[in-house]
């Protein structure tokens, strides 16, 4: 059986942090673009469990192939890392670098997909950790007509179906659908594995498959997006904080609510 | 295409109206009022009871209700056929929906049917040059992003930085029932085993003590609960000792875990990642305690202990009970 995994590359969400955290963060020319070369590139982390997912089916016992794909500018490292982890084919589909949206990229997702001849199982990650967005999965469960199940900590396969606990605001739930089927994973399935050195070595000499658009059959008017960014600016933080002094714990926390008490908090 | 600007709902809501209802209809009324256009009420399912009431107040001209044996349980695959119905016959220019847990994925599908643009994670939505721009937070709220979007357009609404604000004059609402055709859609998804929790939620909580790394070790979470019990709140964590598997992912706060709004958020030992934030900064008043005086946290406290978690948050749980 197939299982494809749809990774994406972002810009390592720690490291904005800190430069938004320090008034740091750059924003280019064009008023949107993150500019820092200092921040890594890193596969999303949400999409490493993906491919966690799709190995501990496989450690597991099942017989597949482990195919995973990025839409993106130059994502050979990151497919190099996903070949380390175990995947057995790497793919790229290379555009510019933020000239799409969730709608573009899941056309080019499905039509890859199709030229594969279809997948049994598509995993992604819940959310992109640039955009937050999140779409892009069931936007291609559309275009592939097949169900999607969100925020998976755990997959399991049975028979020609997909079991998966999912992760809801009200506690773990379990639910099952028939295969072909869309998973996104959430952080709760649990660290991911780390390549042994070895395998890193041996992923260093592989080039990812290059996969263009015109061989996937797209028309130009396929891959417009609908949803076009045309600023990104940093969000502001009041700062305003009353620190609280005293001799003891006991002294600083006597201070504390007597102002929360004064201000009917508690 | 019509130009109506449709607020969906497809959820139970609790106290009778949809989640996040009067914020997300308090930005729909300012934008319907912008473009000239009627503002209307999608409800899916069961109407809630306070449906009527909420239109007025926020100047809907229509409620517009679709209901079905099949929409009982709300489930994805039904919904999205229920409103690409809708959309069929009504033709809306844009379609505002309150993120939820469960609109999350049902928005994007609904977009994806009626060949929309759609854009989570909105806090504001204004008219651009026949198109909409929509402005949203990315990098889990440390940027936020415009977006221009021709339409039509799904857009998806966090309602915490927005406050539900009347109508300038109430309207007395026009109710249509909208008959949808659902016999041959079936559930493609079976439910195995539900979720189970009925309890108290964080969500709604008034009193927030949530702790993160800082705490050192999963033992000393005992030190957030007892608070929170003194205090008469809830216990929370950021997601790094939820992951370690300190407290269960019930308790996560942020992005990716609970959006709390309460009235007191103690954060312990959290150092303030805008992940995490998002989760809390709704809060009237915000304490962090933590032992690095830069930490991010105290850029979005009101109050502030420059301490070791460990030893006041004891101090504070006796102080209360000693109060
Ligand atoms: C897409 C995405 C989604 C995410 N979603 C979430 C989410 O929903 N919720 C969430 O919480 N995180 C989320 N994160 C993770 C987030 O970015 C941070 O990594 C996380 O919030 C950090 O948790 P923390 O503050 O407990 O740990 P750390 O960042 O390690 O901070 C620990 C803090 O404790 C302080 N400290 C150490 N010892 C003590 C002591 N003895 N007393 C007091 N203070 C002490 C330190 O100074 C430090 O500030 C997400 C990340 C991504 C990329
Ligand atoms: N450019 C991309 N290439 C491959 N997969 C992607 C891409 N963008 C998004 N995805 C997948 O869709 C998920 C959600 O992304 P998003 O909708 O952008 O938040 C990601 O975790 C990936 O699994």
């Amino acid at each position: 059986m197939r299982i494809i995994i749809c990774v994406k590359e972002v810009l390592d969400p720690d490291a904005v942090d800190n430069y938004v955290l320090h008034g740091k963060l750059e924003i280019g020319d064009d008023g949107k673009t993150l500019t820092q070369t200092s921040i890594p590139r890193l596969m999303n982390a949400y999409d490493e469990q993906a491919i966690e997912a799709a190995l501990r089916l496989r450690d597991n016992g099942l017989d597949c192939t482990i195919d995973v794909v990025c839409i993106g500018a130059d994502p050979t490292a990151i497919l190099r890392q996903a070949a380390a982890m175990g995947a057995d084919e790497v793919s790229t589909v290379p555009v510019a670098d933020g000239s799409l949206d969730g709608h573009a990229v899941a056309k080019i997702l499905a039509a890859y997909v199709g030229a594969k001849g279809g997948a049994d199982l598509v995993l992604c990650g819940r959310q992109a950790s640039d955009d937050d967005q999140g779409v892009v999965p069931a936007l291609l469960g559309e275009l592939l007509d097949m169900p999607v199940v969100t925020i998976a900590r755990s997959v399991e396969l049975d028979g020609g179906s997909v079991r998966v606990t999912r992760v809801t605001p009200n506690g773990d739930e379990i639910v099952e659908a028939t295969c072909p089927a869309i998973v996104t994973i959430s952080n709760e399935l649990g660290t991911p594995r780390y390549p042994t050195t070895m395998r890193t070595m041996k992923a260093r000499k592989i080039n990812p498959n290059q996969v263009t658009i015109d061989s996937l059959s797209l028309a130009d008017s396929d891959v417009v997006p609908l949803v076009r960014m045309s600023k990104q600016y940093v969000s502001s933080v009041q700062g305003n904080c009353t620190f609280i002094d005293g001799d003891s714990p006991d002294a600083q926390a006597a201070t504390l609510l007597s102002k929360l008490r004064d201000e009917r908090i508690i | 295409m019509s130009n109506s600007l449709v607020f969906c709902s497809f959820d139970a809501g609790r106290d009778g109206l949809p989640a996040g209802a009067e914020e997300v209809l308090t930005l729909a009324r300012k934008l319907a009022t912008a473009r000239g256009v009627d503002l209307d009420w999608l409800v899916i399912g069961a109407q809630p009871s306070g449906v009527e009431a909420a239109a007025a107040k926020h100047g809907v001209a229509h409620i517009d209700h679709i209901d079905d044996p099949k929409l009982a349980e709300l489930e994805p695959d039904v919904v999205v056929a229920a409103v690409q119905q809708y959309c069929g016959q009504q033709s809306p220019a844009l379609l505002l929906i309150s993120q939820t847990f469960d609109s999350r994925l049902v928005a994007p599908r609904i977009a994806a049917r009626v060949g929309a643009g759609v854009v989570m994670n909105a806090i504001d939505v204004a008219s651009g040059d026949g198109e909409v721009k929509v402005t949203a937070t990315a990098y889990g709220g440390d940027t936020r992003v415009e977006y221009d979007v021709a339409g039509p357009v799904v857009i998806g609404v966090v309602s915490d930085p927005l406050l539900p604000e009347a109508a300038a004059s109430p309207s007395a609402p026009e109710a249509r029932s909208i008959a949808v055709d659902l016999a041959g859609v079936d559930e493609r998804i079976r439910t195995v085993q539900k979720a189970s929790s009925d309890g108290p939620r964080l969500e709604e909580a008034q009193i927030v003590v949530a702790g993160g790394r800082g705490l050192q070790d999963a033992e000393n979470y005992q030190l957030v609960e007892d608070l929170a019990a003194a205090l008469g709140g809830m216990a929370g964590a950021s997601r790094p000792i939820v992951d370690d598997g300190w407290t269960d992912s019930s308790h996560q706060v942020g992005l990716t875990g609970k959006i709390t709004r309460p009235v007191l958020y103690v954060a312990a030992g959290i150092s303030g990642a805008s992940q995490h934030m998002v989760g809390c900064a709704a809060a009237k008043t915000l304490v962090a305690i933590n032992t690095d005086g830069d930490a991010a946290i105290f850029k979005y406290a009101q109050y502030g202990i420059v301490g070791d978690c460990l030893e006041v948050l004891p101090a504070l749980t006796k102080a209360v009970k000693g109060g």
